[in-house]
């Protein structure tokens, strides 16, 4: 079993293709739709790379909060952020807390797949 | 849209009961003294592990909601027991402080199963450092009674501390596994087991030890004075079904389901079969 990845959007139907097309790669992926639960699984999974959108609007809170979570935590966790045009200051301050790499949305699922290769050291 | 998890989590029939026994070992006779009841979240999940799905409820602050779940999955699964054997669930302290409606519906759900409320042995299980004390020892009193007997879980750690102690007045201590572990071989750990027993012995509670790990920890707790035991050496936590099939349960008549020459502490000696040649021993004593 490849690297462990953590998926947060609030967009259903993209979580789902995201967690197949890399799930088909040899990843095991999890996704979370609240925050709780997605702390819940950092504070008990080594996750190689989290997948967060920035704006999560129908779940109640911020990529943001994901990624500082994250960056509490003693691991090594890669952080792919989603991101639509526009929110130059949401980018800046996940760039702050250390954001290894930025994706626009759409997001296509070949170039989310090669990022994660890129950042966990495999082939996509 | 899928249901959040806190929606799957609050339906009992989408959660699981195991069941672990807790012997009794003073003596030269150990049988089994009751059963804890404890939950497994949504099957296939990583919420299905314990540790997983309440650390998530408690981010949630959704203990109670979930205590009632968990409670009537647990009299579903009970109802299925032998009458003889006692149930111990877990209760959060901020469920028994919060809420008062608790122990109405605690009896109306052992009721609603035909589960004598005297069979219960409420397990409080606190993690949030502060708690409606008032609240807690207006639950307690109403459990107790109604027959129900009170232990306190996780005693040492956490907020399972002195003034727990006193203000539950448990019938059971419950020591965790982190103070039990390896205690044959540690005198620290031994000297806190020990000031616990006198403590508990004061308070007129008894003591049992979680999570044990080997023979000689076990051998050792009975020579220590420590009358119940949890263990997976001895059984694991399972499916009724699952226990049924060890024999440890016995049939369904009023025989004692005991196991004579396992743990007492003038026959230590019977910790040198492994589980199996136990609970084969075990079914052949109900047998008989």
């Amino acid at each position: 079993m490849r690297e462990r990845i953590l998926i947060i959007d609030d967009d259903e139907h993209l979580m789902k293709a995201y967690k197949d097309y890399l799930s088909r790669r040899g990843y095991q992926v999890d996704c979370a739709q609240e925050l709780e639960e997605a702390q819940t699984l950092l504070d008990h999974f080594p996750y190689a790379v989290v997948i967060t959108d920035l704006r999560l609007s129908k779940l109640g809170f911020g990529g943001l909060d994901v990624v500082k979570h994250i960056r509490e935590l003693p691991l090594q966790t890669r952080i792919i952020v989603l991101t639509g045009y526009g929110w130059p200051e949401l980018e800046a301050e996940a760039l702050a807390h250390r954001v290894d790499a930025f994706i626009r949305k759409p997001a296509r699922l070949t170039d989310l797949a090669e990022t994660v290769g890129l950042l966990t050291g495999a082939e996509a | 849209m899928r249901k959040s998890l806190l929606e799957t989590v609050l339906d009992p029939e989408r959660l699981s009961v195991r069941f672990q026994p807790i012997f009794h070992i003073h003596g030269a006779v150990t049988q089994i003294h009751s059963l804890e009841a404890l939950i497994r979240g949504p099957r296939g999940t990583n919420f299905e592990r314990a540790d997983i799905l309440f650390d998530y409820v408690r981010r949630k602050k959704a203990e109670t909601a979930v205590d009632r779940s968990c409670f009537t999955a647990i009299c579903g699964a009970a109802a299925h027991l032998p009458a003889r054997f006692r149930i111990n669930v877990n209760v959060h302290a901020a469920t028994l402080g919060q809420t008062p409606g608790f122990v109405d519906f605690f009896r109306n759900q052992a009721e609603k199963h035909s589960l004598a409320l005297d069979r219960f042995t409420v397990e409080i299980v606190e993690h949030a450092p502060t708690c409606n004390i008032l609240g807690l020892i207006h639950s307690i009193t109403g459990l107790r009674d109604s027959g129900v007997r009170i232990a306190l879980d996780d005693v040492g750690l956490g907020q399972s501390n002195y003034r727990m102690m006193l203000d539950c007045h448990p019938e059971y201590f419950k020591l965790d596994a982190y103070f039990v572990q390896g205690l044959n071989a540690d005198s620290n750990r031994r000297a806190v087991v020990e000031s616990l027993l006198t403590l508990a012995e004061a308070m007129e509670s008894s003591v049992v030890a979680e999570g044990v790990e080997s023979k000689e920890d076990v051998s050792r707790l009975a020579r220590m004075g420590v009358e119940f035991v949890q263990a997976n050496i001895l059984c694991a936590a399972m499916p009724l079904e699952d226990l049924r099939a060890t024999g440890l349960l016995g049939g369904d008549t009023a025989a004692s389901a005991s196991v004579t020459g396992i743990a007492g502490p003038q026959n230590v000696e019977g910790f040198e079969r492994d589980r199996q040649k136990l609970l084969v021993s075990a079914a052949k004593q109900l047998s008989h």
